[in-house]
């Protein structure tokens, strides 16, 4: 027999065990369908987490005062005794790296501010003039700083967007006075609403010049320095330009930490592209657990239908004939399956991302071809036992199989 | 022209620590045309006989010429060709496909003979099937499931489906055996009617009544054969 008419006649020999096939190809369609969205779920956090990454800013460079030797920037920032990073550090970088588009220390503290509406406990951060283009902050009323509100350490602030809310409500906050732990400021910009960035919200902090931080918290020690190499491509020399004024500066020696959004991104790709694989071995241990069950049915159905073997082989069908028949008929149920699991995935994920469309889980293009392999090839593996115990069948035996 | 050809047939059973002798140099030859009965008690090693005559089974010690070729040096894939092309079965249960309609059923024999004969398309096949379903008299039936049709319209699909591919050798193994007595009748009526056309009938029947109608009876007991009536 051809194999159009096997195909056909195993079609046929499914349909008439709706209830068995549908069983059956349930758990199939399950494992299929726990491969693609647990994959999609590992690609989709990958996807979310880069994107909020990279909307931060690619081109960041953070350094630390102190040095480590860890490779990886995830964890703590480093703060160490050793090493002092100043504001003419800053200024020098200023002046002499090319490849920096921006460069702004940083100092970090809470306080609380207050008006006579309300009082709120804040994140305080000094930061100078460029800050604001390493970080795409946008402001939506008034300005952000100018090089002379740094350079004379003015008492003016821009505040996030909740911190306004909080204390003036809809009224126009532009102009008006606020005290920072109590040393009066006056509000020269609100930042357009962030949200949560990593767990790094805008919203809550007010942002004041470098100048005016260090007063404020009575030191010349930043908490760190921030900048932005002027391209992707010109990090790496931006990062040696960096390293040599520093440690020129420090009297040759390196301490201080550098960390790039580069190797962040990069370390945080391993982490999930481990997750994805962990999620993928899961899913794939699901897949198995499919198979044996239509390696499961398959066997029943060889028992059961001893009798239509004994008459195949009476009327002529070769054993090959019979092993072809219920391969054919386990790969069909196996890839029929796959096919609907990947349309049910599909259609899953994409409503989801219809009514939340941030919550973006739909698959990667590239899972579906394996996908669909990997139920073609659940169905041999798992179908060729049972065939090979049907076509081994003794034909006398079988036609009195009752 | 002999068409069967069996000399010196022995075949062994165990069954526990018991050798049971099942055919014990048995020697017939049957010719194109004939009309034999086999008959014999349970247990005289008819079935045996029916199973080597019809392929299904290997004897022990002994030679079997069908048609002239020796089938006993044959590989599994030949005697499944030697069955589908030379050998029509009746069984006395039947053994129609039970979710299969009346026609997939006569067409199945030909399914399989499409890969020895390139010219027996889906169409012929289906012609082919039609036309043998109408030769037993079942043509308005045709799309019946088997448990639609009476047991007598049961053997006729059963018929159909060995007459299809035209085969030298029609072997019925107690074809009346689930029948009432008026479709025995039918049934053997028409056995009669195939033979007058040139088929070899042959039918392993215990039922004396049955064998008389044939025109050779061979009787087997204790896995002898012995010519009981010849022509």
């Amino acid at each position: 027999m051809n194999f159009k008419k096997i195909l056909v006649y195993s079609s046929e020999a499914i349909i008439e065990n709706k209830l068995r096939s549908a069983l059956t190809m349930l758990g199939m369609i399950i494992g299929v369908l726990a491969v693609i969205l647990l994959v999609s779920v590992g690609t989709g956090a990958k996807r979310y987490i880069t994107s909020e990454f990279e909307s931060l800013g690619t081109n960041v460079i953070m350094i630390q005062p102190g040095k480590t030797d860890k490779k990886v920037a995830m964890g703590p920032p480093v703060s160490s005794s050793k090493g002092k990073l100043t504001l003419s550090d800053v200024e020098a970088l200023q002046r002499n790296t090319p490849n920096l588009s921006a460069v702004s220390g940083v100092m970090f503290g809470a306080g609380t501010i207050k008006n006579e509406n309300a009082t709120n406990n804040i994140n305080i951060l000094g930061s100078n003039d460029q800050f604001n283009k390493i970080f795409n902050m946008t402001i939506s009323d008034g300005n952000f700083f100018t090089k002379e509100d740094e350079d004379s350490g003015r008492r003016v602030v821009v505040l996030g967007h909740s911190i306004k809310e909080n204390l003036f409500g809809n009224t126009t906050a532009l102009g008006k006075l606020v005290k920072i732990n109590e040393s009066e400021h006056r509000v020269i910009g609100i930042l357009k609403q962030t949200g949560d960035k990593m767990g790094f919200n805008m919203d809550d902090m007010v942002f004041i010049p470098t100048r005016s931080a260090l007063r404020l918290f009575n030191t010349d020690k930043l908490f760190g320095v921030r900048a932005s190499a002027r391209t992707r491509s010109g990090m790496n020399d931006a990062v040696n330009d960096l390293t040599n004024i520093l440690k020129e500066r420090h009297n040759g020696e390196e301490d201080f930490t550098i960390i790039t959004q580069v190797t962040m991104l990069e370390s945080m790709n391993t982490i999930l592209n481990m997750l994805t694989y962990a999620l993928a071995a899961i899913a794939f241990i699901s897949m198995l657990v499919g198979g044996i069950g239509i390696m499961n049915i398959m066997l029943v159905s060889v028992t059961e239908r001893t009798r239509e073997i004994g008459i195949r082989r009476a009327v002529g069908a070769k054993r090959s004939d019979i092993l072809k028949q219920f391969m054919v008929e386990a790969v069909v149920i196996s890839v029929s399956s796959g096919l609907l699991g990947i349309i049910m995935s599909l259609a899953i994920t994409n409503a989801l991302y219809f009514f939340l469309p941030g919550f973006d889980m739909r698959p990667p293009f590239w899972i579906i071809p394996p996908a669909f392999m990997l139920s073609f090839l659940t169905g041999v593996v798992f179908g060729v036992w049972p065939a090979r115990k049907a076509s081994h069948i003794q034909t006398i035996d079988a036609l009195r199989y009752e | 022209m002999a068409l069967i050809e069996l000399k010196n047939i022995h075949k062994y059973f165990k069954m526990g620590e018991e050798n049971i002798h099942a055919l014990d140099d048995v020697s017939i030859t049957i010719k194109e045309g004939d009309f034999t009965s086999i008959v014999g008690t349970s247990g005289s090693g008819k079935s045996t006989l029916m199973n080597i005559i019809g392929l299904l089974d290997l004897p022990g010690t002994g030679q079997y010429f069908l048609d002239g070729i020796n089938t006993t040096e044959m590989n599994d894939d030949e005697l499944s060709k030697y069955r589908n092309q030379k050998i029509g079965f009746v069984f006395q249960s039947f053994n129609l496909l039970p979710k299969s309609s009346a026609l997939k059923n006569v067409e199945m024999p030909l399914q399989y003979a499409s890969s020895y004969n390139s010219t027996l398309n889906d169409n012929l096949i289906r012609t082919m099937a039609l036309e043998t379903l109408e030769k037993v008299g079942l043509s308005t039936r045709v799309h019946h499931l088997p448990n639609e049709l009476s047991g007598g319209q049961r053997q006729r699909v059963a018929i159909a489906r060995a007459l299809v591919n035209n085969p030298k050798i029609l072997l019925a193994d107690e074809p009346t055996g689930a029948l009432d007595s008026k479709t025995s009748e039918e049934i053997l009526n028409l056995f009669e009617e195939l033979n007058s056309q040139g088929v070899t009938v042959i039918i392993i029947t215990h039922d004396t009544k049955i064998a008389k109608r044939c025109k050779r009876i061979l009787r087997m007991s204790d896995g002898h054969i012995n010519e009981e009536k010849s022509l």
